[in-house]
């Protein structure tokens, strides 16, 4: 969050079952529209072969954000 | 005319005032006491000093701005006497410390809050128990303490369940965990003055953890009961179930009952003595931990030595209550870069004499 408001392009990932936190302190914060991808809950403990593909799957997206395609 | 800078709400009486409370979800599921005006202004002539709109810290994860007034006003709410307010401040000045990683102990999914050990001439001041089932019900100060802090998380941090605090069961700490160390029972200095306080200070040492757990040992000195007793809490605090014993970061918490800290003691053990001696035993090999944690486990021989914790330091010793068979643990978390780390504050002294000006104009 100190990135974003400091004007460098951001990305938030979290996981599905923390989606609601993540709105509503992106809210508390005065950011609602942050751009987030969700990934799959859980992601903690996952084996690196998974962390890796999921990596694979959601990065296209990421770096779109990140290059300013609309959330 | 109040000062208070706090939202009003109205209600048409005071049942009436603690269901609104209850809709608007700013209770923790038990009665409060309705902060009204008078009783926040009552409140806040106690607060050491400090005048209501000092701002104590951000309390995550939503990063709420905890003013001495809006302390105050939850202290009300969870029934405190003026005279823990210091107490409970501190506890607010504690939480907020960026060391203490509040967003994080308020946002995991494991189950811990926070754990809130006293010392100094505010215990008797106060009424803070440390004897016998200090942790348990009966003790107001103790209680609203506690409690305190945690409306404080919940209104001023949005740390409610399902939204800011994700933990996905929760435990009963979650409604208030404070106690006072034994410190006259004890035969080590008190906790405050091994984190680098004088006696005479009055403070309050905040770890996120667990409920406490309790372990047995006899304290018997014949059959090498000390040696048996570090062994029994080692167990306990490197349980390959638990959430320390793999991510092994952070602080955990030792309560000594007064009997178990002697049968130590008279082995010519202080706390630094028994620190190391526990963070030598509590731990698991590589092999014998990935049964239990899987992939959890980062990869390595099986017959390496992972302590539960990063130094003797980070294993926290209190002597609190009733002389007899049984201590406690009190896991914390160790996820993240650091884990849970305990924070150790002052408590503003003589609340009853310091007045802020503002308040007697």
């Amino acid at each position: 969050m100190q990135f974003a408001r400091s004007g460098v392009p951001v990305v938030v990932m979290v996981t599905a079952a923390f989606a609601e936190q993540a709105a509503f302190v992106a809210r508390a914060a005065g950011m609602p529209g942050i751009p987030t991808v969700t990934l799959p809950h859980p992601v903690a403990g996952s084996p690196a072969a998974a962390l890796d593909a999921l990596a694979a799957e959601v990065a296209p997206r990421c770096r779109a954000l990140l290059e300013g395609e609309p959330p | 005319m109040t000062s208070l800078r706090s939202a009003r709400v109205s209600a048409k009486d005071e049942d009436a005032a603690l269901e609104l409370l209850f809709a608007r979800g700013w209770t923790d599921g038990l009665p409060v006491v309705v902060p009204t005006p008078a009783r926040v202004e009552a409140m806040l002539a106690f607060a050491g000093g400090l005048d209501p709109d000092v701002v104590l810290g951000a309390v995550g994860p939503n990063d709420g701005e905890a003013t001495v007034e809006k302390v105050a006003v939850n202290a009300v709410m969870a029934g405190c006497t003026p005279e823990v307010f210091t107490t409970v401040l501190a506890c607010v000045e504690a939480v907020t410390d960026p060391v203490f990683n509040l967003a994080a102990v308020q946002s995991t999914t494991h189950a811990v809050g926070p754990v809130v050990v006293v010392n100094g001439p505010v215990r008797a001041a106060a009424g803070i128990a440390s004897g016998t089932g200090a942790l348990g019900s009966g003790f107001r100060a103790n209680a609203t303490i506690g409690r305190a802090l945690r409306l404080v998380l919940s209104n001023v941090g949005g740390g409610r369940p399902g939204v800011g605090d994700m933990a996905l069961l929760g435990q009963p700490g979650k409604f208030t965990c404070c106690l006072a160390e034994a410190e006259e029972e004890s035969p080590f200095e008190p906790l405050s003055v091994s984190r680098g306080l004088t006696p005479e200070v009055s403070a309050v040492t905040v770890l996120g953890g667990e409920g406490p757990h309790s372990v047995m040992c006899l304290p018997d000195e014949g059959g090498g009961g000390a040696d048996r007793l570090l062994l029994v809490l080692a167990s306990a605090l490197a349980n390959p179930a638990s959430n320390p014993a793999h991510m092994r970061k952070g602080m955990n918490l030792v309560v000594l009952n007064p009997d178990h800290a002697d049968l130590l003691a008279r082995e010519g053990l202080g706390r630094a003595d028994v620190q190391q001696r526990l963070f030598e035993l509590a731990g698991n090999g590589r092999g014998e931990l990935r049964r239990y944690g899987g992939s959890l486990v980062p990869e390595g021989a099986d017959d390496d030595w992972l302590p539960v914790v990063r130094e003797p330091a980070d294993l926290l010793v209190a002597v609190a209550g009733g002389r007899g068979l049984y201590s406690a643990v009190v896991p914390s978390w160790g996820g993240g870069p650091v884990g849970n780390v305990a924070v150790t504050r002052p408590v503003r002294e003589d609340p009853a004499c310091v007045v802020p000006q503002s308040r007697l104009m």
